[in-house]
């Protein structure tokens, strides 16, 4: 037991002593949640910029444009003569749409005939995408209903009570992130995956500090295998209680912050939270076997966020990823921290509806915790123990070439 | 042999002692170029699990179900008697969202009382949900206008007549250089170079840094003749060579082999990847010289780098951000290899419309020049400051 207080005490001060891992484990988790979630949180993508070509002048094409312009998703910057004007001001990045009305589009639904108007769309953004769909679905509808009833109203004087009353209406209502915001629905994710991350790279950092100057922080005198142990358990507790309190802004005041959707009981959500940081932390001292130096933790893992992000399938949904992608997602405690957060914080999920995630986790924490055993017993303690001037010996190096 | 060749030299055999050079410049940009490209292969999901809740059970809320089931992009993998139990299906995660016919639906429809088919997706999960929302309306849509199809019918009108005024206004919404909506087309394009220039920029700094923390910095600047430019041109040439194999690897990859929309002109495009790689070294000097310590100029690497991903704004648009953060945007070489890539692969529009893009990059590059002295002044008295 002594070597665990011993060495929990000493990973403490070296935490509260050195600036990068200070840095991952207060300022990272403080700074970085803030201003990803004020990057997106105007939520919603509005007034995406439309230019009309109207080649039928009519009445009809005017309300469209009109009806069009009315819609929150679109702003119709202006007309265009052709298409060739048209183009130009999409070219030259004024708009990112084209709405094209065919001559004689109001004649032709006078009579009854299809005549489509064409709607060209830039496909660099997605959202910019949905919003012409949504909009332009919507406000077809609308004018087509209306359309309609006049028009049966005029061949049926019956039938027009029917039409005009609606006979079946078509609701849709959006479960969890109620306004299809974007900040809502990436940032809960996101915050996961910050947690996770701050936490091995925080580690990864204090080994590679360690293997440069072990005399001064790790505890080489650890040599049978359960004071090894033991040393590794005190490390990991550290950290373990460092993020306490960044866990608790992380997953309760950042939402608060910034009105994300709040439906989880937050005791629930620490409680699962737990094996998630447990596991990182594991991760991050199985990953200590890479770090020669502090350096290297940057080089070797910050790029992973990008890799886990996708992993996790809060893009991609992980029912329709590759299995070998899938297998290897079931690899990163975050995969299972982003779903069941979500289901928690967003759709008001209980802890035992996520028990598949919350045991996934606590399997990691275990498989992560021993596999660090075995890295620290044969990789990092005699590491620590041999290459105890890591620093004179690479710059001898430097010095000879 | 003269000083600028020995640096160089010098430079590879550093490279090739360590691991972390051939992990981080070869291996991660070819990890996480295959992990995009090949999970989104599919270019859409299909089959997202969903539920349907028939309250109704009648010949009608049947049909609709048939319907809704025969879609490709749905998997009706449950039936839930209740609003509760497909909720909670959901809170599980085993499906994306439902369809609920209310009771006494054909009933009501039938004495035209105006019954309602509602449908929830969870939008916790953009993409799956999105999917199901669009066929779920559809499908909605198509079960009404055969209803009112059926009205008009009784009511004496020839189908002939009623079919177009169904949808009497129909607007076509075309997306152009990517009309099947690949997901892979639009993410791998952006998220891909933006890895690149997250790890360019990380190895720059890397590379510079090491000469301050070992103490090598010395015997580099009496190799260039105490020319600090020599020095960083010929420490960082062969990860610039190494970056431009690796970036037109990448671009082959993409736009050749995965045949993600090339409409422009290849010699343009690729000399854009060629002045991204230049562009992101600059940028990372620059940072170098500000900060020239190892850790810190990698940790300001790090924070912006993965920042980009967010600011750039790949999937959120610029002008929908707030304008105090929108202009950070433009801050980094990424977004401007966004922008080119729209006009010249995406889009394939005239060069002319990109010029200043292009400019951006010279202007990246040029910025070391600003910061030389200072870089100077370190690598004279290299001191490793904790």
């Amino acid at each position: 037991m002594g070597i665990f207080l011993k060495t929990y005490i000493r990973e403490l001060k070296l935490i509260f002593s050195d600036i990068g891992i200070i840095l991952f484990l207060a300022f990272l988790p403080l700074v970085y949640p803030v201003i990803y979630s004020l990057i997106y949180n105007p939520e919603l993508v509005r007034d995406v910029r439309l230019v009309v070509v109207d080649n039928d002048r009519s009445a009809l094409s005017r309300e469209l444009t009109r009806n069009l312009d009315a819609t929150q998703e679109i702003r119709v910057i202006g007309y265009a003569a052709d298409m060739g004007e048209a183009k130009k001001a999409m070219h030259s990045h004024e708009c990112f749409g084209i709405l094209e009305i065919p001559q004689g589009f109001e004649k032709k639904v006078g009579r009854g005939e299809v005549s489509p108007a064409v709607l060209y769309s830039d496909m660099s953004l997605l959202l910019r995408y949905r919003g012409f769909l949504v909009a332009t679905t919507n406000v077809a509808q609308e004018m087509g209903s209306k359309i309609l009833a006049e028009d049966i109203a005029g061949q049926v004087p019956m039938a027009s009570s029917l039409v005009t009353g609606d006979p079946m209406g078509v609701e849709n209502v959006s479960l969890g992130n109620l306004e299809s915001g974007f900040d809502s629905f990436i940032m809960p994710g996101v915050l996961i995956l910050i947690l996770q991350q701050c936490l091995i790279l925080a580690v990864g950092m204090s080994g590679g500090a360690k293997r440069e100057k072990p005399w001064k922080f790790a505890a080489t005198e650890a040599s049978c295998g359960l004071d090894v142990f033991l040393a590794m358990l005190g490390e990991g507790f550290a950290y373990l209680t460092v993020i306490i309190l960044p866990s608790i802004y992380i997953l309760h005041y950042v939402p608060l912050m910034f009105s994300f959707p709040m439906a989880g009981d937050p005791w629930e959500i620490l409680l699962f939270i737990l094996p998630l940081a447990i596991a990182s932390i594991a991760l991050g001292l199985c990953f200590q076997g890479l770090c020669r130096e502090r350096e290297s933790v940057f080089i070797l893992w910050v790029v992973t966020s990008v890799a886990f992000l996708f992993l996790s399938g809060l893009t991609w949904p992980r029912f329709a990823m590759p299995h070998f992608w899938k297998f290897l997602s079931d690899l990163v405690p975050a995969t299972f921290g982003v779903e069941g957060f979500i289901r928690m914080n967003t759709n008001g999920a209980s802890l035992s509806q996520v028990s598949h995630d919350y045991v996934s986790l606590w399997i990691l924490a275990a498989v992560y915790t021993t596999v660090a055993f075995f890295v620290h017993k044969f990789v990092v303690m005699p590491a620590r123990r041999n290459n105890s001037n890591n620093i004179k010996l690479e710059s001898k190096d430097f010095q000879k070439l | 042999m003269s000083g600028f060749l020995k640096i160089f030299n010098r430079s590879i055999v550093q490279m090739a002692r360590r691991p972390v050079y051939w992990t981080a410049m070869f291996l991660l940009p070819l990890f996480v170029t295959l992990l995009l490209t090949s999970m989104m292969e599919e270019g859409l999901p299909t089959k997202v699990p969903a539920a349907i809740v028939d309250k109704d059970g009648s010949n009608l809320s049947r049909q609709i179900s048939q319907n809704l089931g025969a879609m490709q992009s749905v998997d009706l993998a449950y039936e839930s008697n209740s609003f509760t139990e497909a909720r909670h299906r959901m809170q599980k995660g085993e499906i994306f969202g439902f369809f609920l016919i209310p009771e006494n639906f054909q009933k009501d429809l039938l004495s035209g009382k105006g019954p309602v088919i509602t449908f929830y997706t969870n939008m916790t999960y953009y993409v799956p949900a999105s999917l199901l929302f669009k066929t779920f309306k559809t499908t909605a849509l198509m079960s009404k206008a055969g209803i009112m199809l059926n009205i008009g019918e009784s009511a004496g009108l020839s189908e002939q007549k009623l079919k177009p005024m169904m949808q009497p206004v129909n607007i076509v919404t075309r997306g152009l250089g990517n009309p099947g909506l690949n997901y892979s087309i639009y993410l791998c394009n952006s998220f891909v170079p933006c890895v690149f220039q997250l790890m360019i920029m990380l190895m720059a700094c890397f590379a510079l840094g090491h000469e301050i923390k070992y103490g090598g910095s010395v015997r580099l600047m009496s190799l260039a003749d105490g020319n600090v430019f020599k020095a960083i041109v010929a420490k960082i040439l062969p990860q610039t060579i190494g970056w431009w194999v690796m970036i037109i690897f990448m671009v082959s990859w993409l736009y050749r082999w995965q045949g993600y929309p090339m409409n422009g002109n290849w010699g343009w495009f690729i000399l854009s990847e060629l002045l991204f790689v230049l562009a992101s070294q600059g940028i990372a000097i620059f940072f170098f010289g500000i900060f020239p310590n190892l850790r810190l100029s990698l940790s300001v690497c790090s924070l912006l780098g993965i920042l980009s991903f967010s600011l750039a704004a790949f999937s959120f648009p610029v002008e929908s951000m707030y304008g105090a953060i929108g202009i950070f945007s433009y801050l980094m070489p990424i977004r401007y290899n966004f922008l080119i890539y729209i006009d010249q692969a995406l889009n394939g529009i005239d060069i002319y419309y990109s010029r200043w893009w292009f400019a951006a990059y010279i202007v990246y590059m040029l910025l070391p020049l600003t910061v030389g002295w200072r870089i100077k002044k370190y690598f004279d008295k290299p001191v490793y400051v904790e």
